[in-house]
């Protein structure tokens, strides 16, 4: 990466326009940048007075603090090519493909022959830009609007890139797809995930975030699980201790279609993350998982919404949060159930394992049904460690940080042992044990 | 070496109250020790001070490891000299599977997580993920040997700790532990409480392999019923926080025949004749 130039710029709107230039972007997306950039301008900043804000300030966060990269950064010929600690990354997961995205450039890509062959699509979205310029237009905003808030606004006038997956008809991709998104020091990272999974098409895709060293990140995810198509979507936040990290993610899962969502929570200095799980038509199952364990002053704010629209769908909820020192984490999940919407059955479960004395764990569960035939379960629970399960252990010669890792890490199993992928759950697994400690 | 755990003059509160109240017992390698009394006369509490629950305060007196104090000692140190509470209610404890813990545990126990540490601070390399635990392959096997000699189902391996385990279940889990631990001398909290007769048989015909193996116990229990399996060697009577009696087998007996309104009585008369 020794061809990265060091310039970089404010962010404005004529940064905006100079973007779509230097990408020689189409009409219709430098229109659809500057109607976004307006709408930036035009909401207000967040305050305590919406009820999403309420437990989540912004104090200490300046836009002009962060700046656009200014240049590409250098691609990466092959694997071997790759700096050593990126290339023991991707060894974790045995995948059939992987983007690594640098502040907006792709800087590494590989993907089976054969998934090439059977038509799947899976590079950055600059490049899909080029090659399936109809398919993004179709899907990019359709999901996630500019206007649903500033973040979302501030995203669709800046997004430098992201990660298209696009799986066709009937197409099984067997093993995991990865994306690498770093970003650099003291940047805005504005990365936009576009998954297309085609009628009764299977795929898994592992997308991990790092770096963003006094920076942050403002990135959208809009996930389209067609008929009866099968897709599971990995989320790794590990964004430095610095970081800002706004995001906003919404799934549309079809006609009997499975998805099944992870976002794991490590970094960042405050996130605040909406995601959304919007059953659009009959028979589909969706499955929220979420895991979080902030530390020092983190603060880690969810919230999410499962929207029964239609029929005889399931959806399955579960975060589970451990909390450690003086961090702060805030749940709040709506189960909306619309008026058409039969026969769902929608469970919604946030546990909280509190570390220490000075952390606290908001969970604010909430449901609206207007349908009569319907099944819905939440519940929430805060907890500390009891000091029987530490005494247990510690009776059969486990030190009492060992005992306090193992019942962690068992807090944590829960929602782990359903993550279809290996590397993913060792990874998880790996990162828990180091947080809890090691001795 | 034969180990002796000696209690002296003990006295112990929880919550400000004084439970303990000059306990005096000894329990040998090898040897069963049956210590009876009605319930709430503080013999739970016997076990959890022996073992080193933080919840109790240490008033006055002394227990000690082959002659030397183990007040100041964590539990799981206590659990690294060969000490060994099997409790009345073990806690179940979700996502930490039993061969997890017990592979943790027994590493602990014996030592490997000390030469672990130790190697690391010799060499001052960092040492390898999993280095600090017995090997997988030869816990496995271990594992499984004694789940089949103490009649143990192998699915046990594979559930998390005690977490849905009936009352039988996690009694046997409690004699699997103590198999695979090896303590010296063990502490069996109500071990029969709970139990089926098949169930019973099962945890009894446990206790007396890892004796005849050369573990001491101390068996707590409130009724004869278990003594009917395991033949103590001596019988201690407990009553209002302190040993009121010691004797042969025929003790327990007597109380069988008496029930522990002879204890009082008996403990009457005595303060009668002063």
């Amino acid at each position: 990466m020794t061809t990265m130039t060091k310039s970089k710029e404010k962010i404005s709107v004529a940064a905006v326009r100079r973007l779509s230039k230097r990408y020689n972007e189409p009409e219709w997306l430098r229109f659809a940048r500057l109607i976004a950039w307006e709408t930036f301008e035009s909401l207000p900043w967040p305050t305590y007075k919406e009820e999403t804000w309420r437990r989540t300030r912004l104090t200490g966060f300046n836009l002009a603090d962060y700046h656009l990269p200014a240049a590409d950064a250098a691609r990466f010929p092959s694997r071997q090519a790759l700096p050593e600690h990126l290339r023991q990354e991707l060894e974790k997961i045995d995948s059939a493909g992987v983007l690594i995205l640098q502040d907006g450039a792709l800087i590494y890509r590989e993907l089976d022959d054969a998934l090439v062959e059977k038509g799947v699509r899976f590079t950055d979205l600059r490049s899909a830009l080029q090659e399936d310029a109809e398919l993004v237009q179709v899907h990019l905003s359709a999901l996630v609007r500019a206007k649903e808030n500033k973040f979302t606004a501030l995203h669709y006038a800046l997004w430098q890139n992201g990660a298209f997956l696009y799986a066709p008809r009937n197409v099984v991709i067997e093993k995991p797809l990865q994306v690498l998104v770093i970003q650099g020091e003291g940047l805005a990272g504005l990365h936009h995930s576009l998954l297309v999974g085609e009628e009764n098409s299977e795929a898994v895709v592992v997308e991990d975030f790092v770096g963003a060293r006094q920076g942050m990140s403002d990135s959208v995810a809009e996930i389209f699980v067609k008929q009866a198509a099968r897709l599971h979507y990995l989320r790794l936040q590990n964004l430095d201790e610095t970081a800002w990290n706004f995001t906003t993610q919404r799934a549309s899962v079809g006609r009997d279609a499975l998805y099944r969502q992870l976002q794991a929570s490590w970094g960042s200095k405050l996130s605040k993350v909406w995601i959304d799980l919007d059953m659009d038509e009959p028979g589909g199952h969706g499955e929220l998982l979420g895991l979080y364990f902030p530390q020092d002053r983190q603060h880690l704010d969810h919230h999410t919404n499962q929207n029964h629209k239609e029929p005889r769908c399931t959806s399955d909820l579960l975060f589970k949060g451990a909390l450690e020192d003086h961090a702060r984490s805030v749940y709040q999940g709506m189960i909306h159930v619309l008026h058409d919407a039969q026969r769902t059955d929608a469970y919604q479960k946030n546990d909280n394992l509190l570390l220490s004395n000075h952390a606290r764990a908001d969970s604010i569960p909430g449901l609206e049904i207007s349908a009569d035939d319907v099944r819905c379960t939440h519940g929430a629970t805060s907890a500390k460690v009891p000091e029987e399960y530490i005494f247990y252990l510690m009776a059969r010669g486990l030190s009492r940080q060992t005992a306090k890792r193992m019942i962690v890490q068992g807090f944590f199993e829960e929602v782990i042992n359903r993550v279809p992928v290996p590397g993913v759950r060792a990874k998880l697994e790996a990162e828990i044990a180091h947080r809890v400690g090691i001795e | 070496m034969t180990a002796v755990l000696e209690v002296k003059d003990l006295h112990a509160a929880v919550e400000g109250k004084e439970i303990l109240k000059g306990v005096t017992l000894t329990i040998r390698q090898g040897e069963v020790h049956a210590l009876m009394g009605p319930n709430g006369s503080g013999k739970s509490t016997l076990g959890y001070v022996i073992a080193g629950h933080p919840h109790y305060e240490v008033l006055s007196g002394d227990i000690l490891f082959n002659g030397e104090s183990i007040l100041d000692l964590a539990p799981d140190e206590r659990a690294k000299l060969g000490i060994f509470l099997a409790f009345q209610y073990p806690v179940a404890i979700p996502g930490v599977s039993f061969a997890n813990f017990l592979r943790a545990a027994v590493s602990s126990v014996r030592g490997y997580k000390d030469r672990a540490k130790e190697e690391m601070a010799r060499t001052g390399q960092l040492r390898e993920v999993g280095s600090e635990l017995m090997p997988m392959r030869e816990f496995r096997k271990e594992l499984f040997e004694k789940m089949d000699r103490y009649n143990v189902d192998r699915a046990f391996a594979r559930r998390y700790l005690n977490d849905g385990f009936s009352g039988g279940e996690k009694k046997r889990g409690e004699v699997l532990q103590m198999a695979m631990l090896q303590p010296k001398i063990a502490i069996l909290d109500e071990s029969d409480s709970g139990l089926d007769i098949d169930a019973l048989r099962v945890v009894s015909d446990g206790i007396n392999k890892l004796v005849a193996g050369g573990m001491g116990a101390l068996l707590i229990t409130h009724y004869q019923r278990i003594l009917d399996y395991v033949k103590p060697e001596k019988v201690s009577v407990f009553y209002d926080g302190r040993v009121v009696l010691t004797g042969g087998p025929e003790v327990a007996e007597m109380l069988e025949e008496n029930g522990y309104g002879w204890i009082e009585n008996h403990l009457a008369e005595l303060a009668a004749r002063q």
